[in-house]
């Protein structure tokens, strides 16, 4: 029955996803702007459908209804609540109905932001564009990947998910920030389309989507935090991005965002690079469904391939798709699409922006080499090679150094030009801070050229927003910090206040291991542990070993190491000491023998790690403070005059 | 005022290139045995687990790895040697720096020039943009002034 719903709801969303597809069509090959209005039905029934479908899943999860297979298969009796609504996105077939939610609510959120100007042409064209994808997504979920299929004979116990994915909180939260940020990018792809379909290629659909852009941004950063800070506080292996495919698969399109955010500013104060802005948009959109098929079709190794399968095929058409109908419009529009206009001068605040956008592409570009050149090297001479994270690192550190740089410089240009004096003033306050964030560093003990280079231009780049915060704060007061300049500051503090926690956390972490009985202990970088005891328990049928360690001045910490039965290797669960000055890792490294007391753990001691996610957070709250003031009347003037 | 801008720039630099020297000059290669099967032990990647290096992994043919680099290492093998070898045990595939030579070394080229192109692509976007080229105003850019002043 549940599973029948289940079923009912997907096709309720593939009808509605059709229906509202045709009708656009229809009433815009007859130029019938009246008959737009007929989508808002489908678009509810689709929304309503994808509900239905959800909300079915979820009642099967929480009531275990093992009857349904993806229940089965992912989640048991034992498991706890939050736990089983999570199920929901922790395989296949779930997390591609999340994707369908998402879509979804953002179909509808559009639809009804933009109820009055639905006859317009533009906003037809972009409907069109999202309903069509939505299209593609509920017809995985009808056929290929069916989240509703029955068992006919349901087990007594399902077999639950990876132990990985049920050990943390954070669980419940990340997957669905990343598909907020991820499916997000849908919207601006869709106006660009509309966009470039209807040749109305002036800054109007710019103006509209920046919201969209920012919401989608901003929850993918925040997604992807939080994988991170959910891989370190779960994997034990003390650190929080390891350049794995699917982690570079979230951050490619970030990356290529984030290049967007920025040169769009150019576009809408001086109407140029037009061409560009539409690309960086279409492949922000490729690259997230690219990310897609890379995670989902089992063509690469990872560590997060909890979900591999066979659409591989059809998400690479629909990303081939996506490409020939980006390069085609774009090209088709070419003449449109050149913009009048020039950039007088490198050093110029226009400057800084194409040196930002030249860094994050070439950033993205070299990951996506990385992630995908073993799977080039193998297809030509059937070589096997890795691409680990030292490539990635002696790559990316250069460019890094650059950006913050740019980052610091950027906010102290002026439009068009800026000459040598003027400059030389505004960035004595900003390098001074620089200087001596190195100077600091230094006499707290940081060495080698590279960390305390960036670190010092972490401080500059705080010193550079913080001055250009302060001086519009004299006209302004708080509402300095808002807008898409007040709120895009309060965000470069954030990215320093990360690029801290990440320099030093990699640079200056110190590790040991210890075998130790009960009463023994270590010391690691000045922090002494002493191991107090063990426990040994069964958890239903799982071998659950807990170690009591104590760190001197912080209190007693419990790492744990999980034997499940249906799993060979045990799960490590460390166990974290956090301060905003460094945190004590600690981590079990086996599971002991039976009736002995000794355990091995390994101690890693990270500087600054917290910052990381206080970073994060401040990237957050400066996105949602560009956002918030966003109707000034200087703007919906100029949506008035373009509509 | 002038001098006053360049005495406190001075100022600034002296600070910063100082403390950047001291950093430099504290780091040192690594000179223990332990420090050098670190550094390998971190670049060679457990066979069996998707990505983790052999330092991070506890799995045991990670543990196996780990004590035949402090064995190598004891021996007095060079880096490479060891890297070799374990490539021949393990396949090329857990060395997780790709080659220099042949197809691979494909991979830490093409991103230098394509930077150097790009680059170059840009500084000559700048020449052309400096020669000067006329203003256009399409019908559209005309329809939105008018639009916009006749509302003011």
């Amino acid at each position: 029955m549940t599973a029948f719903l289940g079923t009912v709801g997907v096709g309720l969303g593939l009808v509605g996803a059709i229906g509202g597809a045709a009708t656009l069509v229809m009433a815009l090959s007859l130029r019938r702007s009246e008959h737009h209005r007929r989508v808002f039905w489908w678009v509810g029934t689709m929304t309503a459908g994808c509900v239905i479908a959800v909300l079915a899943m979820e009642v099967g999860l929480l009531t275990d209804n093992f009857s349904m297979q993806y229940v089965a298969a992912n989640s048991t009796r034992a498991t706890p609540w939050l736990y089983k609504v999570a199920t929901l996105w922790g395989a296949l077939e779930g997390s591609l109905l999340l994707w369908a939610l998402v879509l979804s609510g953002y179909v509808a959120a559009v639809s009804i932001s933009f109820r009055r100007r639905i006859e317009d042409r533009l906003v037809a064209w972009a409907l069109l564009t999202m309903l069509a994808v939505c299209v593609f997504f509920f017809g995985l979920l009808a056929a290929p990947a069916d989240p509703f299929g029955t068992l006919l004979v349901a087990p007594l116990d399902g077999e639950g998910l990876n132990p990985l994915l049920r050990n943390h909180p954070l669980m419940a939260i990340h997957p669905v920030m990343l598909y907020l940020g991820y499916v997000g990018f849908t919207v601006p792809f869709g106006f660009a389309v509309a966009a470039l379909v209807t040749g109305r290629l002036g800054e109007g659909w710019l103006v509209t989507t920046r919201v969209w852009t920012l919401i989608a941004w901003g929850s993918l950063t925040v997604g992807i935090l939080l994988g991170a800070w959910w891989s370190y506080e779960v994997l034990g292996w003390g650190g929080y991005w390891a350049w794995d495919p699917v982690e570079n698969a979230s951050l490619l399109p970030w990356l290529t965002g984030t290049a967007f955010l920025h040169s769009v500013i150019v576009q809408e104060r001086r109407g140029m690079l037009r061409v560009w802005n539409l690309s960086l948009l279409l492949a922000t959109f490729a690259l997230t469904i690219f990310g897609t098929f890379l995670t989902r079709s089992g063509v690469i190794d990872s560590v997060h391939e909890f979900s591999a399968s066979s659409l591989g095929p059809l998400l690479l058409g629909l990303f081939a798709t996506i490409v020939i109908l980006s390069v085609a419009l774009v090209g088709w529009r070419g003449d449109q699409l050149r913009s009048p206009g020039s950039i007088d001068s490198p050093v110029s605040r226009e400057g800084a922006f194409l040196a930002n956008n030249l860094l994050f592409t070439l950033v993205a570009f070299i990951i996506l080499l990385g992630t995908v050149f073993p799977l080039i090297v193998e297809a030509i001479n059937n070589d096997q090679l890795a691409v680990g994270r030292p490539y990635f690192d002696r790559m990316l550190l250069p460019l890094g150094i650059a950006l913050l740089l740019v980052m610091g410089v950027a906010p102290l240009l002026t439009w068009r030009s800026t000459n040598g004096h003027l400059l030389g003033t505004r960035a004595l306050g900003p390098a001074a801070l620089g200087a001596l964030t190195m100077a600091a560093a230094v006499w707290l003990g940081a060495e080698g050229l590279g960390p305390v280079l960036g670190i010092g231009l972490g401080g500059f780049v705080i010193g550079s927003a913080v001055r250009h915060l302060a001086l519009t704060a004299r006209r302004q007061g708080w509402r300095a910090a808002t807008g898409r300049a007040g709120g895009g500051m309060v965000a470069h503090i954030g990215v320093s206040l990360l690029a801290f926690g990440f320099i030093a956390s990699t640079s200056f972490s110190e590790e040991g291991e210890f075998q130790l009985r009960p009463g023994e202990g270590g010391s690691v970088a000045g922090h002494q542990i002493r191991f107090v005891e063990l426990t040994d328990e069964m958890d239903g049928p799982n071998r659950v070993v807990r170690a009591q360690i104590e760190v001197e001045g912080r209190g007693v910490y419990a790492p744990a190491i999980t034997q499940y039965p249906t799993f060979g290797r045990p799960i490590a669960t460390p166990s974290v000491a956090t301060s905003l000055v460094d945190d004590v890792y600690l981590s079990l490294v086996a599971i002991p023998e039976e009736n002995s007391d000794v355990v091995v753990v390994r101690v890693l001691v990270e500087p600054l790690v917290g910052w990381i996610w206080v970073g994060g957070f401040v990237i957050a709250a400066g996105t949602v403070l560009a956002i918030v003031p966003e109707r000034r009347k200087r703007h919906s003037e100029l949506e008035d005059a373009l509509a | 005022m002038k001098i006053r801008l360049w005495v406190s720039w001075f100022c600034v630099m002296i600070v910063a290139s100082a403390s950047l020297l001291v950093a430099a000059v504290a780091e040192d290669p690594p000179a223990t045995e332990a420090q050098r099967a670190y550094e390998i032990k971190a670049t060679v990647l457990c066979p069996v687990c998707d990505g983790q290096n052999v330092l991070e992994s506890n799995a045991p043919v990670a543990a196996a790895i780990r004590a035949q680099v402090d064995e190598l290492v004891e021996q007095g093998r060079s880096d490479e040697e060891i890297r070799a070898w374990m490539a021949r045990q393990y396949g090329a595939d857990v060395n997780a720096i790709p080659p220099r030579t042949g197809i691979a070394s494909l991979v830490w080229m093409v991103p230098v020039f394509v930077a150097v192109v790009s680059i170059g692509a840009l500084a000559f976007a700048f020449v052309r943009w400096r020669a000067g080229r006329e203003l256009e105003v399409s019908d559209e850019d005309l329809r939105i002034v008018r639009s916009l002043r006749g509302k003011n």
